[in-house]
């Protein structure tokens, strides 16, 4: 029963056998106490209760069962709130079970005398990449999980080396953790986890508030590591990320609803909805593409499967080029919001000064939806902020509506009820303790009184929370995705002409995404013009008609969105990234087919392919 | 002019990288002599020490290639409390009672020993800043650490928990950037909603009423971030029972221990000068 292990790792390379060799080293001997039909991670009745939350306990894991082998690539998905970081921070004793057991590579998370082996077996890297650094130099954060497992100095350089050498990041060891980019700083928190060479890593909401060039190194890494064999857990709102995986764990309310291929689970779309999910966008595309090709078979979930089956697709021999399709141009009257040659540095006159704007400009028509995309730390939020008065012009010009924001006796006060801003992160906005309050707050300094309850009350018909429910609710026990809805309510009531969005959709499960994006479409209905900044082309896609992109704080394309992505290329080589329904566009162009431009939405692609299937059959 | 960058205005605890002699020096070396100038600048009975720690300031600074307008700098936001106190000094200075007044306003008399101390504060408070100034601009935070470490390691053996201390101080430093972040995003998330942030007037009562909302999400904020460095340091193994161990090692050349030989007389001159 007891027996000498198989040991899986050894075929695999030199990183994993430095693993081994440290372990011998460590701890004196080979383990041999391992029962060999144990799971790598064994789940069993574990419950858990968050300790109170507004008076009351939460459950939220009930009865998970589940077991992990080695070398596994698991993705676990579920909607806001169905208990997947809880489940994650199990699996390496942040959080200990109420019932039940759980137990990783044998060890028992509930004795804290296996804490140590347990966190150096289960490393874990938070969505929040500043939080999770402590030294003042990367190299040294690097070195921290080394250090408390006790290691000897020469030993702690080597795993930093190795972990600095993996992520890529060997350049960058001396510098301070914050003056690292999102991305940068999201791999050195990788380096840190794998300095203490784990044979499991947990990726929670990682690639959340990366650019599209962030995320894809993180889906790399991802992959690097699974090979070189370490066990991978995702949790992720990307479906994209999930597919990825070899198998899919789908949480709800605390239980494990489905556990299976990533096939399985999204060959029902039907129950998606139900759980807070939604297809990858390669299979809604692929659906849709295949009403109108058969030829193009097989459920795909994955983008690059998408692409690969694309080209590999058979050009119909008789089809005609259609006739070209006007593109909307953007309206050519005065812009509402007009930026020309705009500078800005931080820290000016001091040593540390740094330019967020080199030469930047912006322009968008009035009832426009205006996208604003571009890298982490390309200057979008300084941008932004310059456009409702929280930045003034160092140099350079800036008008927003009526007001000249080079004036030095503008009011800004009126500029910022003129023009509301809503940040990325809503924990910084939500000041007053009951949500009616909060969403009142700017329209009570506003003076208003006697309609305030109205405007409050239309304000959170707007965003989809009801009035009753929602109006005594403390907003310290918000979900995530109930707490933006607040926020973006609360600048509501201010009742402002332009919306400017920063990052609206972070961290929302794939539902309550597309319910926020409802809400801003509904928005631009009723009249309002919104500067949307986002990291998720789809979405800037589906809602602008034009688009900026900025890079290094200059303005490097700027026009109808139709234009600016069908620079597939150069969105590329600036880490970003063109639809998917442009790419797929792209690669059968390519392939010949007469496809014109103006292919953004999913919808695009197909009436135009169907168009070509016509001409064909005439 | 930004009116958000609070950070902009805290230059203390910030760390300027440079490559200076100081820079170079043994952070152990650099902790004991700036501790030591430190002692000496707040004990120092009689201007002529301070005089020469403002003089040792100026060399300091200028061998550590920090601008100097950028340290002085960092003397101007207490600089309104230091003039009130220097004032209250003149009146309440304790003099001989057989001194001659300097001067006298109608009942109020000044006497030289009142001038002499408010002078001596305002010129210790203004050196004390500029130490402190120094000993952050110079002093990475993981300098200061591992120093303080090395330093205080003897008090493990007496049962102190040095380690634990160490890392408190560790992410103490590692937060003051973290709070002016959120302060500036909290008052620039209360101004688009139409406080009265950064708009180009307001009195002083004004501005330091607006101080008070911006408390609470701040304690949130800063409390909930607190937790999730709690928890990644969990994670990576901290506060297991094993003894940690250092990526960094350091070296005490003889150019540090003559540096801190130097201090010694530096302090010493400071404090027992003119006597």
């Amino acid at each position: 029963m007891w027996s000498f292990p198989e040991n899986p790792r050894i075929r695999r390379n030199l990183f994993y056998y430095n693993h081994t060799t440290v372990n011998l080293k460590i701890f004196g001997c080979v383990k041999i106490t391992k029962p060999m039909a144990s799971p790598f991670i064994d789940i069993r009745n574990l419950v858990f209760r968050h300790p109170i939350r507004g008076k009351e306990s939460i459950l939220a894991l009930q009865n998970v069962n589940l077991a992990i082998e080695e070398g596994e690539y698991v993705a676990i998905i579920g909607a806001n709130g169905s208990g997947k970081t809880t489940l994650a921070r199990h699996l390496n004793a942040l959080l200990l079970p109420e019932r039940g057991s759980v137990r990783v590579d044998g060890l028992d998370t509930r004795d804290p005398q296996n804490h140590p082996k347990i966190r150096s077996t289960v490393g874990m890297v938070f969505q929040t990449p500043e939080d999770q650094i402590v030294a003042s130099i990367l190299e040294e954060d690097v070195a921290f999980g080394p250090e408390n497992l006790g290691l000897p100095n020469p030993e702690i350089r080597r795993r930093v080396e190795d972990a600095l050498e993996i992520t890529g990041m060997s350049e960058l060891r001396q510098r301070p953790p914050h003056l690292l980019s999102a991305g940068q700083m999201q791999r050195a928190a990788l380096a840190g986890v794998l300095a203490m060479r784990p044979r499991c890593v947990i990726f929670d909401e990682t690639t959340a508030m990366l650019d599209p060039g962030g995320r894809r190194m993180v889906r790399e890494l991802i992959g690097r590591l699974h090979r070189d064999g370490l066990t991978v857990i995702v949790i992720s709102h990307f479906m994209r990320e999930a597919v990825a995986a070899d198998r899919i764990i789908v949480l709800e309310h605390g239980q494990v609803a489905i556990d299976s291929t990533p096939s399985t689970v999204f060959s029902h779309p039907g129950d998606l909805p139900k759980l807070g999910l939604d297809l990858p966008q390669a299979a809604r595309l692929a659906e849709k593409i295949q009403g109108v090709l058969p030829g193009l078979s097989k459920p795909l979930l994955r983008s690059g499967d998408l692409l690969a089956a694309l080209s590999n697709l058979p050009r119909p021999e008789r089809i005609r080029a259609p006739g070209n399709t006007p593109i909307r141009a953007p309206g050519t009257v005065t812009p509402l919001i007009e930026m020309d040659g705009l500078y800005h540095t931080y820290m000016l006159g001091t040593p540390l000064a740094h330019a967020a704007l080199r030469n930047a400009s912006f322009h968008s028509s009035e009832g426009a939806i205006h996208g604003l995309i571009g890298p982490t730390g390309s200057g979008k939020s300084t941008l932004l902020q310059h456009m409702n008065g929280l930045l003034l012009p160092q140099v350079g010009r800036v008008r927003v509506g009526p007001y000249d924001l080079n004036h030095p006796k503008v009011d800004l006060k009126a500029v910022r009820r003129f023009a509301g801003l809503v940040f990325q992160h809503p924990e910084y906005q939500l000041f007053e303790q009951y949500v009616g309050d909060e969403i009142a707050y700017a329209a009570r300094l506003k003076g208003e009184k006697a309609g305030l309850r109205e405007i409050v009350r239309s304000a959170m018909r707007m965003v989809g929370l009801d009035f009753e429910t929602y109006k005594d609710r403390l907003t310290f026990t918000l979900s995530g995705g109930e707490r933006r809805k607040v926020a973006l309510a609360g600048m509501l009531a201010m009742q402002p002409e332009i919306l400017l969005l920063d990052e609206p959709t972070a961290g929302l499960d794939p539902l309550s995404r597309r319910e926020t994006l409802g809400y801003l479409k509904n928005l631009n209905c009723t009249g309002k013009t919104l500067v949307l900044v986002s990291h998720h082309m789809e979405d800037v896609a589906e809602l602008s008609s034009s688009v900026s992109v900025l890079n290094k704080g200059a303005t490097v394309l700027e026009g109808a969105a139709v234009h600016v992505f069908e620079q597939v290329d150069l969105l590329q080589s600036l880490g970003m990234e063109a639809p998917l329904a442009a790419q797929a566009a792209a690669v059968l162009r390519s392939k010949g087919w007469p496809l014109n431009g103006g292919i953004l939405k999913p919808d695009d692609l197909v009436d135009q392919l169907a168009q070509l299937q016509e001409s064909g059959r005439e | 002019m930004n009116n958000f960058e609070f950070l902009r205005f805290v230059n203390i605890g910030q760390y300027l990288p440079l490559d200076s002699y100081l820079h170079r020096l043994d952070p152990r070396a650099r902790i004991l002599a700036y501790g030591l100038i430190i002692v000496a600048v707040t004990f120092t009975p009689r201007p002529h020490g301070l005089v020469v720690g403002l003089l040792l300031m100026v060399g300091l600074l200028r061998l550590g290639r920090i601008p100097l307008h950028y340290a002085f700098r960092s003397v101007l936001p207490p600089l309104p409390f230091l003039l009130i106190l220097a004032v209250m000094q003149i009146f309440l200075a304790v003099h001989p009672a057989d001194a001659v007044p300097f001067m006298t306003i109608g009942p109020v008399s000044i006497f030289s020993a009142g001038l002499l101390s408010a002078g001596m504060l305002l010129l210790r408070f203004t050196v004390l800043i500029l130490a402190i100034g120094l000993a952050s601009f110079t002093l990475s935070t993981s300098e200061m650490i591992h120093g303080l470490e090395a330093l205080l390691a003897p008090l493990t053996r007496i049962g102190i928990p040095t380690h634990d201390f160490v890392m408190v101080v560790q992410v103490t430093v590692r937060f003051i950037p973290f709070l002016a972040q959120a302060a500036e995003r909290i008052a620039k998330a209360q101004a688009s909603r139409g406080a009265e942030w950064g708009v180009r007037k307001g009195n002083l009562w004004q501005r330091a009423r607006q101080v008070a909302p911006l408390m609470v999400p701040l304690f949130l904020t800063s409390l909930r971030r607190a937790e999730t460095m709690a928890l990644a340091m969990d994670a990576r193994g901290y506060g297991s029972p094993v003894r940690r161990t250092s990526l960094i090692t350091m070296q005490f050349l003889w150019r540090d221990g003559l540096v801190v030989c130097l201090a010694v007389l530096l302090a010493a001159a400071m404090l027992f000068l003119g006597r």
